[in-house]
């Protein structure tokens, strides 16, 4: 058995392609994806940044076609082109490669802002549609199950996703050195523009309740108050506002800054020396550099929250290679526990073959014999219990063995010695179960 | 029996702050959680050490310098524990639990010997015991409001000269420190006042008469009033919370070797 991944994400496709391509209800196309002979298992993620398709297959090169058929007529069905600009994009991993790819993209090393948390949560739903229309079976099962082990412990044993590296992310999390409770703080915010309502969706997911939206257009202001639930206001207001502000962010045009050190120290006397937190991302910038003198005054500029980004994004990559390391330990774990699917069959085989050889013997000898049912039961239990125990230190040599590139060997051995002249069936679904047997023993 | 507690005390709290230190540098925060565990069980085996000085019918004699660090450094846990689930205080667990660890070991170094504990034991009425248990409760957290203020100060710093948050310990904002402060302070001038008044019954009850004019008398009077100036000026929302720190520093440090400092150097 195979494992094969094929799709396209944010780095080998643009987003227009990415949009094409992106498919709210997977469903219908997962059934239709595993009721071709070539693919036994699929999960099918989705999300704005990556289109992928994990499937198990008994035979690479078909499953390899059907798959890309899948992306050119399935999922980008509508598109009238022929399909071949769609392939440029795609890109595939067999086996090894895919496992380690799951796993990348569970722990969120494949992300356009590596450490971001939102993909664990995309690979869980995706994961989740593909159980319950049941196109992934035991082996995908256990790929996704141990893809969220590995996220977890990347998440837990590195600090890739501590820092943030957005602006707006990065000014929330300097607030939250000098404001313990948000729900209790007011923000205001100077100017209308893209900063402003990253910065406002930002402050809004921390947990700051009251915000106010001032700008020199009270129209603007208004419609984005609208859209956030926070109040519109003009600048005239600016001395009233800035008084009841905890967080003030400001990223408006002008030639001249409108956060004076005079507003801000009037505004501090009103509000009794409570600190303000000042974020200034305008340029030319906002507020003028001697607020910063101010006692229980923060004023971060665009270059200081710039500086902190890069530094928090240096971290971010050192801690990359880290989780890189964790990565590859557990796609090796996972991959011994695949590998070892191929000793299933040559399992079962010599099972059968033992158990065939035992039951003629206990069936010819108490033939021969005027025993009663007790007796009877006893003589099978005893002949059972006998090859169990003969068979135990083979067979979990052979389980072992076969985690290892070179347990082949022992596989043929094990053919050869026990007479199991057939060759073994290959592995199927039903001997993913059968190994977790194997391995809970 | 007070020995084995103390000794008990300072190998739990020595395992939280090892505990502490390997969740900062792995970094694991359950490790934290787990420290403050341990802590919380410190301060219960802390707590029984004094409860058994007290069922010998004694006073633990905190004008014994080391005592008296042990009692305001077990008074600090409790009030640091209290805390510490409400405010995000949880990181400041790496440096309380050393220093209850140190506070204890110094404490258990004078107390190693059945006679050093009943030499601590010092005779007494109720008015010395009150006087005793009130100051020392009302300095340690006096104390916290102190510490609270330093990190104050040294994270207003750090957002002031725009340094990067560090990477492994991150302390609390200055919200939850300024809280802190407030609390302690709130809570343990009036304790501390209390513990003033009591003093001067045991004077009063000792000597005949309220004021005999010793350097201890003099100097926690003196310490007192600075301290109520700046409690002043805290709740009379006279200066904000970066003052309040520094004068909840400034207040301690003063009050420390006005009290206890000058215990010790007589």
């Amino acid at each position: 058995m195979k494992i094969i991944l094929v799709g396209l994400n944010h780095r080998s496709a643009p987003l227009e392609v990415r949009e094409r391509l992106a498919v709210d209800d997977v469903a219908p196309l997962l059934q239709k994806l595993v009721a071709s002979d070539e693919i036994d298992e699929a999960v099918l993620v989705s999300t704005c940044n990556r289109v992928e398709v994990v499937a198990l297959t008994r035979s690479v090169e078909p499953a390899r076609h059907r798959l890309r058929s899948f992306f050119r007529r399935d999922l980008d069905g509508g598109n009238p082109g022929d399909g071949s600009q769609l392939e440029d994009h795609l890109y595939e991993y067999t086996d090894a490669e895919a496992m380690r790819h799951v796993l990348r993209v569970s722990s969120a090393l494949d992300s356009m802002v590596v450490g971001e948390p939102q993909i664990l949560g995309q690979m869980k739903d995706a994961y989740r549609a593909a159980a319950e229309c049941k196109a992934s079976g035991p082996i995908l099962n256990r790929l996704f199950q141990h893809a969220f082990t590995t996220a977890k412990r990347v998440r837990t044993e590195t600090r890739v996703a501590e820092r943030p590296v957005s602006v707006a992310r990065v000014a929330v999390d300097l607030a939250r050195q000098i404001f313990e409770d948000f729900s209790d703080k007011q923000a205001l915010l100077i100017g209308a523009g893209e900063m402003i309502e990253a910065a406002l969706s930002a402050l809004r997911s921390a947990g700051i309740e009251s915000v106010a939206v001032a700008n020199r257009t009270p129209e603007r202001a208004a419609d984005l108050a609208v859209r956030f639930e926070a109040t519109a206001h003009g600048l005239d207001e600016l001395p009233h506002l800035v008084s009841e502000a905890d967080v003030v962010l400001s990223c408006i045009g002008g030639n001249r800054p409108i956060l004076t050190r005079d507003l801000i120290e009037a505004a501090l006397r009103n509000r009794r020396h409570r600190p303000i937190f000042v974020i200034d991302i305008g340029v030319p910038r906002n507020a003028e550099p001697e607020v910063d003198t101010l006692d229980n005054v923060y004023l971060y500029d665009i270059d200081d929250l710039g500086a902190v980004s890069d530094q928090n994004a240096e971290q971010r990559r050192r801690e990359t290679v880290l989780a890189e390391a964790l990565v590859a330990e557990e796609q090796q774990r996972f991959d011994g526990w695949f590998t070892a699917l191929r000793a299933v069959p040559t399992i079962k085989h010599l099972r059968t073959h033992v158990e065939k050889i035992r039951r003629t013997e206990v069936d010819k000898t108490l033939a021969k014999l005027e025993i009663g049912e007790l007796e009877r039961e006893q003589v099978e239990s005893l002949t059972r219990s006998i090859v169990n125990k003969i068979l135990h230190a083979p067979l979990s040599r052979l389980r072992r063995e076969a985690e290892r590139e070179e347990g082949m060997a022992y596989l043929e051995t094990a053919r050869a010695l026990f007479g199991l002249d057939e060759e073994p069936e290959a592995p199927s679904a039903s001997a993913a179960a059968v190994a977790d047997d194997a391995e809970s023993e | 029996m007070v020995i084995q507690l103390h000794q008990l005390t300072a190998a739990i709290y020595l395992i939280a702050a090892l505990v502490a230190s390997l969740g900062l540098a792995l970094p694991a925060p359950r490790l934290g959680r787990i420290s403050l565990f341990l802590l919380g069980a410190g301060v219960i085996v802390h707590g029984c050490g004094f409860g058994a000085m007290h069922v010998d019918g004694k006073t633990p004699a905190l004008n014994e310098l080391p005592v008296a660090v042990s009692f305001m450094a077990w008074i600090g846990t409790v009030f640091y524990l209290v805390l510490a689930r409400r405010a995000r205080l949880v990181s400041l667990v790496v440096l309380v639990a050393p220093m209850a660890f140190v506070s204890v070991f110094v404490a258990g170094l004078r107390l190693t010997d059945p006679a050093a504990v009943e030499a601590a034991a010092a005779p007494g009425g109720s008015w010395e015991h009150a006087h005793v248990l009130l100051a020392g409760s009302g300095l340690a957290l006096l104390g916290v409001a102190g510490v609270a203020g330093m990190f104050y100060l040294l994270e207003h710093r750090r957002l002031k000269s725009k340094q990067r948050i560090g990477p492994r310990f991150r302390l609390p904002s200055l919200e939850a420190l300024d809280r802190v402060n407030s609390v302690a302070v709130g809570i343990g001038f009036p304790l501390l006042s209390l513990g003033v008044v009591t003093g001067m019954f045991w004077v009063e009850k000792t000597h005949g008469r309220v004021w005999v004019g010793s350097p201890h008398e003099l100097w926690s009077g003196i310490a007192w009033l600075v301290y109520a100036i700046v409690v002043a000026l805290r709740f009379g929302r006279r200066q904000g919370a970066r003052q309040a720190a520094a004068s909840a520093v400034g207040g301690f440090v003063f009050l420390f070797f006005a009290v206890i400092g000058l215990e010790f150097f007589a």
